[in-house]
């Protein structure tokens, strides 16, 4: 059978049809080339010998570009300051060519650097723009950098926390009383420092920080161990007697602590939910109490220092998302931290009992304004 | 479904395809420890520098030239090491590390200060006469710098930019031999941008491998390679502290053999940011 010719009805169509592909691939290929052309996008900045052309400049807030044209005779780099620190930077410019930089801008006043050290500084301005009233929601990778942050911030406790744990140690085993009461008091507040990690890991944290009151026979138990079993001995019974396997185990627990928190992720959501727990804690502890002990005053400011880093990890994403959250926040950390400069042990001041809830109400508020739950 | 209709869907498909940016599979959770880690290798290169500064300058103050020159380089690798960190600060930057060209007068401009004046100072003069407050300048701002550092969040991006930008640095400043033009310790400096890029790199490495295993395999290549190369201008390859030869020294051959893999690295590294979703 042989096949039959298309009838010139069908030939027209086809013919119609492969020239409206071939349109639709033009546009495609014109588009593209359009998306192609990066140059002289934006606002224009001539850097000559002598400074930025123009030396003044306003663009709205979000993301700009610039191009930056090397009008000197020299490589050259353009920078975009914000108080001391560099915001943005193009680098090595050479002479008569130019280079884009694209970059996320807040509304305010910044400075831009024109070539020469020697030559004045420009000024940029940032308007707040139509988009700037609704805060953007904040992008997955906004919590790498303050979590990195405070895990640099356990490394380094962790640190400290060893080296005291240590001397503690070898004072106990020398039987050195008033050395291993000072190296119990710098452990414990560094052992405060850490409380919101610790609260991951909660054998580890009842090893450590368990009270006499949590065991069936008190401070007889054979389970109570930690700070408190020791500060039983160093503080009450003033003495160090038969004290070294309680050192030991101290030791033991808190190179446990120091291998687990090296692997340990701590969701974003803990810093501010750690946060309001532990001071909620102390708070809760403290309400049934006639007076404040030395030690719960201790402890309270080993946790004020803790939750200080966390609150100024937090403080540049809230200010974006929420900024009267931050501002309420700063307040009643500022006002628990000045009451804790006056407080004194023993006293009926009740002031940084209420500042602690305070505190802690003002962090359990905060997730939500970040967009995470917890 | 009817032709007509698969079509267009499977042209939009191949659209898509081609059109949506490669979706990073690296979970930002996954970028916190290489970024905690790296602020720990920056602190302990600023231990390291604020210790050498204090020998750097002390021996400036007691005038012994010789004793100064020889600290000169040893003291810079520190903040060659942490160039993408210290350059967020632009006061101290251009305090510690300008060099004569950014100043309209040169190295009479008043405002020239730093490593690079106390170098002009012992390498050309061969003299610490008038250089005390150059020096004392030079460690305070150095102090300073330590202790805006230990506060500082770091940005993911500029930890991760960072490797590129310290090659850049080495394809523009020094493979030209303009940093330590009267020294000519250039291959110390050299060599701190290589080791800077590549503690970011290797801290980076596992995530980029998921993503690029090609690329990654290249800058590794290339970083051997500019080793390879430096490795050859070492006064005694058993004993690194003893540094490198004179940039003078340095064959045509292989400044030209440097440029090649140093601007491949730069180009590649440069993709480590995109790769790791942080664009």
């Amino acid at each position: 059978m042989t096949p039959t010719a298309p009838s010139p009805r069908t030939l027209r169509t086809g013919l119609w049809l492969s020239f409206v592909f071939m349109l639709m691939a033009l546009a495609v290929f014109a588009v593209s080339l359009k998306n192609r052309q990066p140059h002289r996008d934006g606002t224009l900045i001539q850097v000559t010998a002598s400074g930025c052309e123009p030396a003044r400049l306003e663009v709205p807030a979000g993301q700009q570009t610039f191009t930056i044209v090397n009008r000197s005779d020299r490589a050259i780099e353009w920078e975009i300051i914000d108080g001391v620190m560099v915001l943005a930077e193009r680098e090595n410019i050479t002479p008569g060519l130019q280079q884009p930089l694209t970059v996320r801008l807040k509304p305010g006043d910044y400075a831009m650097t024109c070539g020469l050290l020697s030559n004045p500084r420009g000024t940029l301005h940032v308007t707040p723009g139509e988009a700037a009233a609704v805060p953007e929601t904040l992008a997955a990778t906004a919590f790498v950098g303050p979590l990195a942050e405070y895990r640099v911030y356990t490394t380094l406790q962790m640190r400290k926390l060893q080296r005291h744990i240590e001397a503690l140690h070898q004072a106990v085993v020398i039987g050195d009383l008033v050395a291993a009461q000072n190296a119990w008091r710098e452990a414990r507040r560094i052992d405060q420092h850490l409380a919101v990690p610790i609260g991951l890991f909660s054998d580890l944290d009842q090893h450590l920080n368990a009270r006499a009151d949590d065991f069936a026979r008190r401070d007889q138990d054979p389970e109570f161990t930690g700070f408190h079993r020791l500060a039983n001995a160093l503080f009450v019974t003033r003495s160090t007697a038969d004290l070294q396997p309680m050192a030991d185990q101290l030791v033991r627990d808190i190179k446990a602590l120091e291998t687990r928190l090296a692997d340990a992720a701590i969701p974003p959501a803990l810093l501010a939910s750690g946060s309001a727990r532990i001071l909620q804690a102390w708070h809760d502890r403290q309400t049934s109490r006639d007076a404040l002990t030395p030690q719960a005053l201790d402890d309270l400011k080993g946790l004020t220092e803790g939750v200080a880093k966390i609150v100024m990890l937090l403080d540049p994403l809230l200010q974006q998302q929420a900024p009267d959250t931050a501002r309420s926040l700063n307040a009643a950390l500022a006002t628990l931290q000045q009451d804790l400069v006056e407080a004194s042990a023993g006293s009926a001041d009740r002031h940084v009992l209420e500042d602690s809830a305070a505190l802690a109400g003002e962090l359990s508020s905060i997730n939500h304004a970040l967009g995470l739950s917890g | 479904m009817n032709l007509r209709n698969t079509l267009p869907a499977l042209g939009a498909l191949a659209l898509m395809t081609f059109q949506l940016p490669a979706q990073a599979a690296v979970s930002p959770d996954a970028l916190v420890g290489p970024v905690a880690e790296y602020k720990l290798y920056v602190l302990d290169n600023l231990e390291d520098l604020v210790s050498h500064t204090e020998a750097f300058t002390a021996a400036i103050r007691a005038g012994d030239v010789d004793k100064a020159r020889a600290l000169y380089a040893p003291t810079r690798v520190y903040y060659e090491r942490i160039e993408p960190i210290a350059e967020l600060f632009a006061d101290l930057d251009a305090r510690i590390d300008a060099r004569e060209d950014d100043y309209e007068h040169g190295v009479k401009d008043p405002d020239f200060t730093g490593f690079h004046r106390l170098e002009y100072a012992l390498f050309h003069d061969h003299s610490t006469k008038g250089m005390n407050g150059y020096a004392q300048g030079l460690m305070d701002n150095i102090n300073t710098l330590d202790s805006r550092v230990q506060d500082l969040t770091f940005p993911p991006k500029t930890v991760v930019g960072g490797a590129a930008a310290l090659m850049e640095e080495v394809a523009a400043t020094k493979v030209s031999g303009e940093e330590d033009r009267y020294s000519r310790t250039d291959l110390w400096d050299f060599q701190a941008n290589v080791d800077g890029a590549r503690e970011i790199f290797s801290l980076f490495r596992p995530l980029a491998e998921q993503e690029d295993a090609d690329t990654v395999q290249r800058i590794q290549q290339n970083f051997d390679h500019v080793e390879a190369i430096l490795a050859e201008y070492r006064v005694d390859p058993q004993h690194p502290e003893k540094g490198f030869d004179a940039y003078d020294e340095v064959s045509d051959t292989h400044r030209r053999a440097l440029v090649g893999p140093v601007t491949v690295l730069a180009e590649d590294l440069s993709t480590l940011r995109g790769l790791l979703g942080l664009n």
